[in-house]
């Protein structure tokens, strides 16, 4: 048969003011009926402009300079706009990143759906209604009839997410090009969805093209991957072979930065320095070499062809690599394991002999004793935190509900520990974290720091507190003032503490530059003028500045591109090491969390449902919100993602204005018994220092010695 | 834009000084490069070269074209433009041309002074409403709402008939007094939206006090706006200033304003005197249109500057 | 959304009794004694204090104020002595007047500035979209009375095309069929909004064309017509009800401006004559009236808004 989709050699130039971004260079691809190919890469590597070549529906200023795009034996760039009409849709579907801005908001769904059917079929409009409501049984809407009045604000994420498929597939289109589907979306909604195109896939027998950065999602998606850097193609194989056995460094590199749930967390992520280059002005030779380790003048002068390894297996690379980065992965469980993986863990037992000698932290901030003792286990505790938002309605603006943002949370912290807080958007871990540094009061509970509760100290005194206690910010552009010069920016905390002279702050400012690896020109320069990744390294110099005890980290790396990532992840373990910092990571990134955390709190919609140590967690799971969790988090292991069977947890986040009784994850959970919806469990002890909420277990809990439960928690030295 | 070159890990050449987060190159300070897009717009360019003709015309014009704007000639009225009057006389027998330097010192003075007075009043407001919020913000936002609800002009013109013998100083409080809603409006927003943003919060978790915040973050912030804002209020101003004097509510003689020459436009062009019509309307169509131009390419600056984050 | 609905008529009666109030006092304190203006200069004092006893002016303020609100509640605007009527008659005289004129203007410019702003935002920096914005942008900057000037100057002194004052009817029937004489204040009114309305336009056109569900209508494959219509047009146009709304007191200083320029009978024309004549009481209810105006019309936007976007009416 011939293949659905064949693009050869094309190239897709972008036009600005005053200069062109040569976004795809010179890329040949083909896809097979019935295929799934990913197309995977950073952000800007031209990957989602490659699918917009296909629809030609590229953005003002782009425009496909040379190569053809052949559908289904017809090139698409030689069509007029009126016979390129008759293909999108119809021929080619698309669906984009995000669902709430490509749902035309003032439309109903089922119009919205319809009119592509009126469009391209030449039916009534009942018989186009009709099929907008079976596309949308399809995608798994239940009573889709009942639906198709909604209108786009009235759905949830991922309800949207299957509308815009719905219209896709509504005129059996041959191929679906699917652009980060689903990277808008939560690990559970994000497992429904590709587990929904994947069976769309078997059932309608369309070729899909999938776009993405995330490696995870293409392991157990796709049959073939391509890999794209700077705007060419560099490395193309069937998905087992890419991942056992590739040949270009950029994708060893890339599949070496991500932190993996299986991996020993002590050891130092792979990373790839730099970032990716400029596209107005791409390097002459090979565009990955001034990142690449393995690069010769070579490399930097001639650029290498795409050549095969194997038929289907082709790279472009003067010296290529031979399969993957070796890393430590933790064996999978035993009994020894588990008994074992609970103590001994600090971060002092981290090295490879790469970590520097701790630096002299700023001279003239004081320095604050290291009074070892039993402070150190209960640094910091968090004891049934409830913080609530009111919900007002009616004429008089009266408090009618309230949202149940964090519910009786109780953890402790020890020194130069990480404790991580994992859990769905709107569980309630942010929440928490700007409790934690005193952003917003808790309604009720205590946020103790070495001994003294913050929650009830006056501004003034709170003041001192909040040299201890800093914030890492997920938004490296937002949390730094755009009219502020990154030496300004630096000073501040000084300047608010009112600590050191002029001079001694310039020290100091010079000192953390160097500590997070930017060059002391950077003071003289303002946050737009900086990447992503240095942004996030300023963020995290900002918060070293007053020398914390306590920094919460609230997703720290989700804003960055994988490569800047793993840079990110390593600089904060370091400085963990040199300053011994305790962390509160806050992520939605399970693996992210795993890498970092010595114990891990898992939060659903408030409630603190399990805590334990990362291997507690990842191989012991106990609840069975924890158990779901890990399975829908996509590996970047493609045996691994194909032998998950079913979809990780069903259903969506229930609203926290009104959770449900007893049990809150009981609307979710496979085992949800009757007594889940009357009583709510308590924590319960189920291994040293792991504790869980469930009432009907994944694992028997430890006999309880009368007074176990949910206070305990709070002073358990676990990890330590 | 990136403006990051390429760079290598200090690990593998640790020859090389590199640090480890890259190098960073940005070789022009943040007003440079505010005035850089601010010059690239040639409406901006155009806009503050009229304005700056306009002043220096005005304020300096009557230095080197001499005319007596004192002492009405009346078997001297409505003379057609010539070499002794450029632009005519006018219905006293000033000399036309003097007489839109005289009137355009006026108009530019009251439009500087009452947006001065506009922005000075809204900011504070919108500020202080902004910042205390709760029981206070409420009443002054709801003042502001019954204020802004009122016909301006008709108010404006209220007071004026009440207290003639208007001079540059008291139309300017008038008209000050009546437009810093806007801003106060603008300031409050601006405020709001900036006390909820992550640099403010990471102010606030190092211990920064109000007045920290307020000093090094709100206010140079929100300064972008208020300067936008400022230059459609000399725009308005100058306008409404030109209303009030067609409607014979302007400055009283001997002053005059641009608007106040118009007054009797209507009879001036029946009569076929068109050198006193359509100059000075032209004049004000000029200024009026030069700060918008300036003002629209100032709020695209600071969108831009936003954008760049 | 009743709530809100309910919410928001509460807030705009307290705005409205916040203008009366101010109006009504602004007044005082400007005219403290109205005998005198009645009377005249040559009027005794006694006379004047006469006068003020009988119509209640020597009474404290707010006792003259909660009488005046309740005469109001009853739909009495008060008298005016200077033309020897009621406020109310004169106001019934004169309102029709205004109304047309602005009525048809705002459509006009409604229905011009729409289209036009979104052929502009499609077809973004041609000449056509640049003559057209530096048109707008000309006759944005240019003082209302100024615009009508130009007007008059052109087409009706130099070319003679139209009378150069509008119709002097005082019955509103004939004023409406005035099309001729009535052609320039319309024009004058119309091109103001549009230049106003046409610049929103666009930039809401062009805000609507970046948006992700634009394209993801060009990838069902729509025509480009049916993209426009069907997904742009709503969209973009949502904006444009709260501005309309808004933009109600300028329309009333506009008016007063116009209905001066070319001596057309209106409110407007009755305020400035009334404001020379120091007849407060009709002063006063033409502010009032502008104010109520004001509120209203913000308030009729925020319904349509309420009723045209699904994201507002069913939340």
């Amino acid at each position: 048969m011939p293949p659905v989709l064949d693009i050869d050699h094309l190239s897709t130039h972008i036009q600005l003011r005053k200069s062109v971004v040569q976004a795809v260079g010179d890329i040949s691809l083909t896809i097979e009926p019935g295929e799934t190919l990913g197309l995977v890469g950073e952000s800007g590597c031209g990957k989602s402009m490659t699918g917009l070549s296909i629809m030609r529906l590229l953005p003002n200023g782009g425009h496909i300079v040379e190569g053809s795009i052949t559908v289904d034996g017809v090139d698409v760039v030689k069509l007029s706009e009126r016979e390129m009409r008759d293909v999108r849709g119809n021929d080619v579907a698309m669906i984009f990143q995000d669902s709430l801005t490509s749902l035309n908001p003032t439309m109903t769904i089922g119009k919205q759906i319809a009119e592509q059917v009126r469009r391209h079929r030449s039916v009534t409009r009942k018989v186009a209604t009709e099929r907008a409501a079976e596309v949308l049984g399809i995608v798994g809407f239940p009573r889709p009839r009942e639906r198709l009045a909604n209108y786009p604000h009235q759905l949830s994420g991922g309800q949207r997410q299957r509308v815009m498929i719905a219209i896709a597939l509504s005129c059996d289109p041959k191929l679906l090009i699917a652009d980060e589907p689903t990277t808008a979306l939560d690990v559970t909604i994000q497992a429904q969805i590709l587990g929904l195109l994947d069976d769309l896939k078997e059932r309608l027998g369309m070729a899909v093209l999938l776009v993405t950065h995330d490696m995870g999602v293409v392991a157990g998606r796709a049959d073939r991957v391509n890999v794209m850097y700077a705007g060419r193609m560099v490395e193309t194989a069937p998905t087992k072979e890419l991942f056992a056995r590739m040949h270009h460094p950029y994708t060893q590199a890339l599949l070496g930065s991500i932190p993996l749930l299986t991996q020993e967390r002590h050891e130092r992520l792979f990373s790839i320095p730099g970032i990716p280059p400029d596209l107005t002005e791409p390097p002459k030779g090979c565009r990955f070499a001034p990142r690449c380790t393995r690069a010769t003048d070579q490399c930097r002068e001639v650029e290498p062809a795409l050549e095969p390894a194997s038929t289907d297996h082709w790279f472009s690379c003067w010296h290529p690599v031979d399969g993957p980065i070796a890393r430590v992965v933790v064996a999978s469980p035993t009994a020894a394991d588990a008994n074992g993986s609970g103590t001994g863990v600090t971060a002092t037992s981290v090295g490879g002999g790469a970590a520097p000698a701790p630096l002299a932290p700023a001279a003239i901030v004081p320095e604050r004793q290291w009074e070892a003792g039993a402070d150190d286990a209960n640094l910091l505790m968090i004891d049934q935190v409830v913080r609530e938002y009111p919900v007002t309605a009616g004429i008089l603006q009266r408090r009618v509900a309230s949202v149940k943002a964090v519910s009786d949370v109780s953890f402790t912290v020890g020194r130069a520990e990480t404790f991580g807080l994992v859990g769905e958007s709107g569980c309630g871990k942010t929440t928490l974290g700007k409790v934690i540094v005193g952003l917003e009061k808790a309604d009720s509970g205590n946020v103790t720091l070495r001994g003294t509760d913050i929650t009830k100290l006056g501004e003034r005194e709170l003041r001192r507190f909040r040299r201890d206690l800093q914030m890492m910010f997920q938004d490296p552009i937002a949390s730094l003032d755009p009219r502020m010069r990154v030496g300004a920016v630096l000073r501040e905390p000084m300047q608010v503490q009112g600590i050191g002279t002029h001079k001694q702050q310039e020290e100091v400012i010079a000192e953390l530059l160097s500590e997070v690896g930017l060059p002391m020109n950077a003071v003289e320069r303002f946050p737009h003028e900086f990447s992503g990744g240095q942004r996030q390294r300023i963020g995290l110099a900002r918060a070293l500045t007053l020398n914390p005890q306590v920094i919460v980290a609230d997703e720290p790396v989700s804003a960055l591109d994988v490569s800047i990532r793993s840079q990110v992840l390593n600089l904060m373990k370091r400085l963990q090491q040199t300053h011994g910092l305790t962390y509160v990571v806050i992520s939605h990134d399970l693996a992210v969390v795993k890498y970092l955390s010595d114990r891990i709190g898992v939060m659903y919609l408030g409630k603190l449902v399990e805590m334990g140590s990362g291997d507690d967690i990842y191989h012991h799971a106990v609840h069975h919100y924890t158990a779901g969790l890990i399975a829908t988090v996509p590996e970047p292991d493609p045996s691994r993602e194909r032998a998950k069977s079913e979809i990780g947890i069903r259903g969506e986040l229930p609203s926290p204005v009104d959770p449900p009784s007893g049990c809150r994850f009981r609307t979710r959970c496979p085992a949800a018994q009757d007594v889940c919806a009357e009583v709510e469990p308590p924590l319960r002890l189920f291994h040293p220092g792991h504790y869980a909420a469930c009432h009907v277990p994944l694992q028997e809990p430890m006999p309880e010695d009368g007074n176990e439960p949910a206070v305990s928690a709070v002073s358990a030295p676990s990890g330590l | 834009m990136s403006i990051v070159i390429g760079e290598v890990a200090e690990e593998l050449r640790p020859a090389e000084p590199i640090p480890e987060g890259g190098h960073v190159q940005g070789p022009r300070a943040g007003w440079r490069l505010a005035l850089s897009s601010f010059v690239e717009n040639k409406l901006a360019v155009v806009g503050s070269g009229i304005v700056i003709f306009f002043v220096l015309f005005c304020f300096v014009g009557p230095f080197i074209y001499r005319t007596n704007q004192v002492d009405t000639n009346l078997l001297n009225s409505f003379q057609a433009p010539s070499s002794q009057h450029w632009l005519g006389t006018d219905s006293y027998g000033f000399d036309e041309l003097g007489r839109i330097m005289k009137g355009g010192q006026a108009a530019l003075e009251i439009g500087f002074l009452s947006s001065a007075i506009a922005t000075v009043l809204g900011t504070l407001v919108g500020a202080v409403a902004g910042l205390v919020g709760g029981v206070i913000d409420g009443i002054l936002m709801r003042f502001v709402d019954i204020l802004l609800s009122l016909p301006l002009l008709f108010v404006i013109l209220i007071i004026s008939n009440r207290y003639n013998g208007a001079t540059v100083l008291s139309l300017s409080i008038i008209i000050g007094a009546f437009s810093w809603l806007v801003s106060a409006r603008l300031v409050r927003g601006e405020v709001l939206s900036l006390r909820v943003r992550d640099f403010v919060l990471a102010s606030r978790t190092m211990g920064a006090n109000k007045r920290h915040l307020i000093y090094k973050h709100l206010i140079p912030n929100a300064l972008g706006v208020v300067i936008v804002n400022i230059t459609f209020q000399v725009a308005d101003a100058i306008n409404l200033l030109a209303l009030l004097g067609f409607l014979g509510y302007g400055l009283n003689y001997p002053n005059v304003s641009w608007g106040d020459m118009l007054s009797n436009a209507l009879n001036y062009l029946s009569d076929g005197y068109w050198w006193v019509v359509y100059p000075v309307g032209i004049c004000l169509v000029l200024v009026v249109m030069a700060f918008n131009f300036i003002g629209d390419a100032l709020r695209d600056t600071v969108d831009v500057r936003l954008r760049r984050r | 959304m009743t709530a809100y609905l309910i919410r928001r008529f509460v807030t705009s009666l307290i705005v409205i009794l916040g203008i009366a109030f101010i109006t009504f006092l602004a007044v005082h304190i400007i005219a403290p004694s109205p005998g005198r203006a009645v009377l005249g200069d040559r009027a005794s004092q006694a006379a004047v204090n006469a006068f003020n006893k009988q119509a209640g002016y020597d009474q404290p303020v707010w006792v003259q104020f909660l009488k005046y609100m309740w005469a109001l509640l009853h739909g009495n605007l008060g008298f005016s002595y200077k033309s020897n009527q009621t406020v109310d008659s004169l106001i019934i005289e004169n309102a029709p007047h205004s109304m047309w004129l602005s009525g048809i203007s705002l459509l006009l410019s409604i229905l011009i500035a729409i289209p036009l702003g979104i052929f502009q935002a499609v077809k973004r920096n041609s000449v056509a979209d640049q003559s057209i914005t530096a048109f707008a942008f000309t006759c944005y900057s240019m003082p209302q009375n100024f615009l009508g000037l130009l007007l008059i100057g052109f087409l009706a002194i130099s070319f003679h095309l139209f009378p150069s004052e509008a119709s002097q009817s005082e019955k509103i029937i004939p004023y409406i069929t005035a099309v001729r004489a009535n052609f320039l204040p319309i024009l004058t009114l119309t091109l103001t909004a549009v230049a106003a309305y046409s610049r929103y336009m666009r930039s809401s056109g062009l805000d609507a064309l970046a948006q992700d569900y634009i394209r993801l209508a060009r990838a069902k494959g729509l025509s480009e017509a049916r993209v426009l219509r069907r997904h742009l047009f709503r969209n973009a146009s949502l904006p444009m009800i709260t501005l309309i709304g808004l933009s109600i007191p300028a329309l009333l200083g506009g008016n007063l401006v116009v209905e001066n320029l070319f001596n057309s009978h209106g409110l407007g024309l009755l305020f400035i004559n009334e404001l020379g004549n120091e007849d407060f009481n009709t002063v006063i209810a033409l502010t009032l009236l502008g104010g109520v105006a004001t509120v209203v019309g913000n308030l009729i936007a925020d319904v349509a808004l309420t009723v045209a976007d699904p994201r507002i009416r069913i939340s």
